[in-house]
């Protein structure tokens, strides 16, 4: 056997496939575990031979890009190996993401909650940025939560790195709700803002708890984002008009975000605002966000072990003894989350938190 | 705390980096394991049928690789792909065989591929039909065929880093210290482009094995204008800094490498190619007589292992006995859907 083969062998071996766990259009989704230690892990086995133009470029992209890149929030590619005509990547093993988490009405997010998600989404997307790639695709399923409660950024099948100014990308890339106008107008030269407006999206849809800029189509999305952020002007966003697939849309006023977060702090909202600014260039990046006055402000983000889980999500991770024995600590934390001042909440929640932290220290990013 | 540079978490950085000594060494061992099984499945055919064949040396093999890396900006500059796509298909081709030997797998293949992966893997996809179809005697399995065993062999480890790329890193910082003439990069576009030619050379020689990108990068600036390179050395470290004895040294054995890299002599190549007809795995030669056997041999274990699973799947159902009568096997890759 050649030693290539055989040290395939040798990988494959480490990786169990316990249980399918999902089915994609090109992929299949095992749950499974390395056999020396138990450790839970995701297996992603892409079939390659249907494809006449071999491994596909989504493959490609995921791998290639999640093989360099080791951070605390982004999703760790643990291993890659091949049997027969598949490849399988072995992903670290996360239980629910961000929509999961957004969809459970029976979870109620403090704003500290939301600051925590935010912080770790800029965290993961800053080192994505500073390795001069681009994710996208961020959107809430694509911001995987582990049982630690770590967010962790995950899907790199639309990433692409970027460097040299005046250097063609396609415009067709970002689900649509989360897409900027700047993509939406067709532009083909564009940068690490496109990914911030689509965290700035996410960040409105955790505290509407249902998506901010729902468009139909194409062209009703720049309609919904004019509606709700207010048509651009040339001062706003000077050569907007001149993007190749620019069309005017109609004039709406613009409408302070505050009318609709009725809640939110003014630190909030002016992040908020910053993440949604139409002109590219001046749109915050992520990581004078991360600088930002809302992470430095009361309340603190949540310690990631505190966020609010999902149902399955807390049975999943805790060991059994926790589930006989302190049934009620782990209610606790799901349902009788109150807003409450910060203060009061860490007193109250940091008994159980200690309880329920039993996961081993987090690696350093 | 000291930030680790990009560079130093790359893929690149922790594993395709080698003394001149480490090379030689992989290369040797690939070599003499590559002639062990070989002689041993001649022998097995016909009984001292392996004394008569000379086998290819090391450096035949690396020569017979270089060639075919040559060949590769030519192949670049008929399809007009981006730069980037040929320094990549050279770094492939390179690396795969620190993994392979060309008596296993003959370079002019595993370059096919190799470009055609890296077309995919720099986001510069071209279908595979009109690849083959612009290349003379070459149909889509060719290329295919090798796709994953290439990718397979760079631990699919896809992102290089180029110093070609280091270059212009270096021609841009110079444009920018603090007295640069005004317009330099006009007036002396002919100094970048003659380092970028050094840049070219050296990618013929084992030097991105061995160095860092902006090494490469300013030995090269150094053999096309040795006072810009200075310039922009001496923006980077003081004067006194420890740093730039070693740094001497080091520029000036990456000069020499890109000195002595010249394309391989047709002839000698020749030579060695036709001795690899005679000596090149019989297993992996389509319709020989080792290739039907190793065939039938990896049949038979398939089917071993489908019956193995067959009557591991009977015994499901039974609460206890999935973990416990596994066993060490465990290998399953479930590939029936």
């Amino acid at each position: 056997m050649d030693a290539v083969e055989k040290a395939n062998t040798e990988r494959q071996k480490r990786w169990v496939k316990d249980q399918k766990v999902g089915e994609g259009t090109y992929a299949v989704v095992y749950r499974g575990r390395e056999a020396s230690t138990n450790r839970k892990v995701a297996i992603k086995k892409i079939k390659v031979g249907q494809f006449k133009d071999g491994l596909d470029m989504s493959a490609i992209r995921e791998v290639k890009y999640l093989r360099e890149l080791k951070h605390q929030n982004v999703i760790e590619l643990l291993d890659v190996f091949s049997s027969k005509t598949n490849l399988n990547l072995v992903l670290e093993f996360l239980d629910s993401d961000l929509e999961n988490i957004i969809k459970d009405r029976s979870l109620v997010f403090l704003p500290a909650d939301i600051k925590s998600w935010m912080a770790m989404t800029f965290r993961g997307l800053e080192f994505c940025h500073r390795n001069w790639i681009l994710h996208r695709d961020l959107k809430p399923n694509n911001l995987l939560i582990a049982s630690d409660g770590q967010l962790k950024i995950a899907d790199f099948g639309l990433a692409r790195d970027f460097a040299d100014p005046g250097y063609k990308m396609t415009c067709q890339v970002i689900t649509r709700w989360y897409r900027p106008p700047e993509l939406l107008f067709g532009s083909r030269y564009y940068s690490t803002a496109v990914d911030v407006w689509s965290v700035g999206c996410i960040f409105a849809e955790l505290m509407l708890r249902t998506p901010y800029l729902a468009g139909e189509s194409d062209m009703d999305q720049l309609k919904t984002t004019f509606r709700a952020l207010g048509t651009p002007t040339e001062q706003d966003w000077p050569g907007h008009t001149k993007l190749p697939d620019y069309v005017p849309i109609g004039q709406f006023p613009k409408t302070p975000l505050r009318d609709l977060f009725t809640a939110a702090s003014a630190d909030t909202l002016n992040l908020l605002a910053q993440c949604l600014v139409y002109e590219p260039r001046k749109r915050i990046s992520a990581k004078d966000a991360l600088t930002h006055a809302y992470f430095f402000a009361l309340p603190y983000p949540s310690h990631p072990s505190k966020l609010p889980k999902c149902a399955a999500q807390i049975t999943a991770a805790l060991p059994l003894e926790e589930l006989d024995g302190n049934t009620l600590s782990g209610k606790t934390n799901r349902l009788k989350r109150k807003l409450s001042s910060p203060d009061d909440s860490t007193k109250t929640r940091s008994t159980v938190a200690r309880r329920l932290d039993f996961t081993k220290p987090t690696p350093g990013s | 705390m000291a930030k680790t540079p990009l560079y130093e978490a790359s893929t690149q950085f922790k594993n395709w980096r080698y003394s001149p000594d480490s090379l030689a060494s992989v290369r040797a061992s690939l070599n003499s394991a590559a002639v062990a099984v070989i002689r041993n499945t001649f022998e097995s055919d016909e009984p001292g049928s392996s004394s008569a064949v000379s086998f290819l040396t090391p450096d035949e093999e690396l020569l017979l690789v270089r060639l075919y890396i040559s060949k590769i900006p030519q192949l670049c500059g008929f399809f007009h792909f981006p730069e980037e796509v040929e320094a990549t298909a050279v770094s492939y081709l390179k690396r795969f065989y620190l993994k392979n030997t060309v008596m296993d797998w003959h370079p002019k293949n595993v370059m096919l591929t190799a470009l055609f992966l890296a077309t995919k893997t720099t986001n510069n996809p071209i279908s595979l039909e009109a690849y083959t179809n612009n290349i003379p005697k070459t149909s889509p399995s060719d290329v295919l065929d090798l796709e994953f065993l290439v990718a397979q062999s760079l631990g699919f480890e896809f992102a290089v880093w180029h110093a070609h790329r280091a270059l212009w890193g270096i021609w841009l910082d110079l444009q920018s210290v603090p007295d640069a003439p005004r317009n330099r990069a006009t007036t002396h576009a002919d100094i970048y482009d003659a380092a970028l030619q050094h840049v070219r050379a050296s990618r013929l020689s084992d030097a991105e094995l061995v160095y860092t990108p902006s090494q490469i990068a300013l030995a090269s600036l150094s053999m096309a204008s040795p006072d810009l390179a200075s310039e922009w050395a001496a923006s980077k470290f003081p004067p006194d800094s420890p740093s730039v004895p070693g740094l001497q040294t080091t520029l000036a054995s990456i000069r020499a490498l890109i000195e002595s890299s010249v394309v391989p002599n047709v002839e000698a190549v020749r030579a060695v190619d036709l001795r690899l007809k005679l000596c090149k795995n019989p297993e992996k030669v389509v319709g020989s007589k080792a290739y039907l056997a190793k065939k039938a041999e990896d049949e038979r274990k398939a089917e071993e292992k489908r019956m193995k699973k067959a009557a591991e799947a009977t015994t499901e159902g039974d609460p206890f006995g999935d973990e416990l009568a596994g066993g060490p096997g465990g290998i399953d890759d479930d590939d029936d859907d």
